[in-house]
């Protein structure tokens, strides 16, 4: 004990214990670590300091707002008139342009921080305001190295370099044109199966056997749509005096955009946005909601074709769970009902319908 | 050396770590946390609000605030960020990647990886993660100055297909980030 106490206050080099001296070394190298760490701090400070100098003579805290909006707004035109120098002498040598954006860039960088380590005096307004105009600047940025820098396909070497946190994407990147304006990336999504911008039409689908998974209707004025078997989701948009005939979704149904519409469908999941004066024959698993909707009325489902007993089994939807009934009205969050749905009175429902041959229309029985 | 070994010990219990799920509706955020919850995920009903759900992975523990609408201003300091992508819904991509540029800005997530679940991957003819990335313009991200760790998983909430492998890449990218102090 005294041994312990004598060797800590005295002479702590030539402790005698064991586990002492790897105390003391754990406790040097923690020493040296915070050391390290301070020095960064003091070199990240200072190079900070002195480029902010550089740019302008005042110092970077302003305290005033006024004073802080003239000195963004010079950072600003300077920048801005950088890249339109650029824009007008276009240089072929590469490199020279490279550097000249990279340091566009960097001092589009600068402003930004300057606005955030000040961002604490400064009203919010003025915050949001300043942020968008960086943003602006880097488009701008962005659209002229675009313009300028050519495509810059077969250059393997630095990327495997520069893409070491995401590299699945490596060989993505190659295929993207660079050409193509980064804002709105020239990528033209595939369509989905489905009928589209039809008017006063009957759209039969059989799905039985093909391998469709998801199916759009959208853009119809006054059609009647059949959808005979099961597919795994179902978007419908912008419908107008419609009526949808759909054998059962696996998956979810949502409909964006409907005026006047009846439709039959039965579901896992509903969601109704922005529709109006619609009646609604559902089966649905899950509460169906509805949003920024008015005036429609939900009834139970009541469609059939051949075989839809197997596809409502397959799709886990053969029983009747009454919850058509049970809707949620996310834009009505009071606990009385929601005046924007009703439930159908049963004189005014139509019955059962049934969809069966395509050259033949839809019958009630 | 006392103070030392409280310190370690409060590290110890903070291995939490809180994710932050967001997307549009119907991209399947509730299913795939039920799924990753084991529970069972054939009634789920939309979500108005927010979720909050408590996680074990590995003996580590998790909270995980799960918000269904990104308009709603209600973050967290979150140290991961989960967007989920309905894949197979094309038309609304765009406002995906709208949302997405909205969260990229929070301040308050600047410094919080990101991984964008493209989920219903089980459905024919939904965009593989590849494409995905390339609508949501992903590389744009690592021109910005901020670095942020991100990665995005092709995964299907219906069969529970590459959940587990998204979160194995930010439980170990937060744990080499953020848990080095041994």
């Amino acid at each position: 004990m005294a041994d312990e106490e004598d060797a800590l206050s005295s002479n702590p080099n030539e402790a005698p214990n064991h586990s002492e001296e790897s105390r003391q070394r754990k406790h040097a190298a923690l020493l040296e670590r915070l050391a390290n760490r301070h020095q960064t701090r003091l070199e990240n400070s200072l190079t900070r300091r002195s480029a902010d100098s550089d740019s302008s003579s005042s110092s970077p805290s302003f305290e005033s707002t006024s004073s802080f909006l003239s000195r963004f707004a010079d950072s600003k035109r300077s920048i801005e008139s950088r890249i339109a120098q650029c824009r007008l002498t276009p240089t072929s040598e590469s490199t020279q342009l490279k550097s000249n954006l990279d340091s566009i860039s960097a001092s589009i960088s600068d402003l930004e921080k300057l606005v955030a380590e000040n961002s604490y005096f400064l009203p919010s307004y003025e915050v949001r305001s300043l942020l968008k105009a960086i943003s602006d600047l880097k488009q701008s940025l962005e659209s002229l190295s675009s313009e300028l820098v050519p495509k810059k396909k077969f250059i393997f070497k630095n990327k495997a370099a520069k893409k070491e946190k995401a590299p699945i994407f490596d060989s993505m990147k190659e295929k993207e044109p660079e050409t193509d304006k980064p804002a709105k990336v020239g990528f033209t999504v595939p369509e989905s199966p489905g009928f589209r911008n039809k008017t006063g039409e009957v759209l039969v689908r059989e799905f039985k056997g093909s391998e469709i998974g998801e199916f759009t209707i959208s853009d119809l004025d006054s059609c009647e749509v059949r959808l005979i078997g099961c597919v795994r989701a179902l978007f419908a948009h912008r419908l107008r005096n419609c009526r949808i005939f759909g054998g059962p979704v696996s998956a979810s149904i949502l409909i964006e955009g409907a005026e006047d519409c009846v439709f039959v469908i039965a579901s896992h999941q509903i969601r109704i946005h922005h529709v109006k004066a619609s009646d609604f024959y559902l089966r649905v698993r899950s509460r169906p909601i509805i949003e920024d909707t008015t005036n429609v009325r939900f009834a139970p489902y009541c469609l059939s074709y051949e075989g839809i007993d197997e596809d409502l089994k397959s799709a886990g939807l053969n029983e009747e769970t009454g919850n058509w009934a049970h809707v949620d009205d996310f834009g009505w969050l009071r606990a009385v009902q929601s005046p924007n749905w009703s439930i159908l009175p049963e004189n005014d429902r139509i019955g059962l319908i049934k969809i069966s041959d395509p050259n033949k229309g839809a019958e009630k029985i | 050396m006392g103070l030392l070994s409280i310190i370690r010990k409060i590290k110890k219990k903070e291995k939490e770590m809180r994710i932050l799920m967001v997307g549009l509706d119907n991209s399947g955020k509730t299913t795939i946390v039920l799924k990753i919850n084991g529970e069972d995920t054939s009634v789920i009903s939309p979500t108005l609000g927010f979720n909050i759900k408590t996680i074990t992975y590995q003996k580590k523990k998790k909270t995980k605030p799960h918000i269904p609408f990104i308009g709603d201003k209600q973050f967290f300091n979150a140290v991961v960020n989960l967007m989920a992508v309905d894949s197979s819904d094309l038309r609304r991509l765009d406002d995906c990647k709208m949302e997405l540029d909205n969260l990229l800005k929070e301040e308050r997530l600047s410094g919080a990886s990101l991984l964008i679940l493209a989920n219903k991957q089980d459905i024919k003819g939904a965009l593989s993660p590849k494409e995905i990335a390339k609508v949501l313009n992903l590389e744009a991200m690592d021109k910005t100055r901020v670095t942020r760790h991100w990665r995005i998983v092709g995964c299907s909430a219906y069969t529970g297909e590459g959940l587990l492998e998204g979160f194995d890449w930010f439980v170990q990218d937060i744990a080499s980030r953020i848990y080095v102090l041994d």
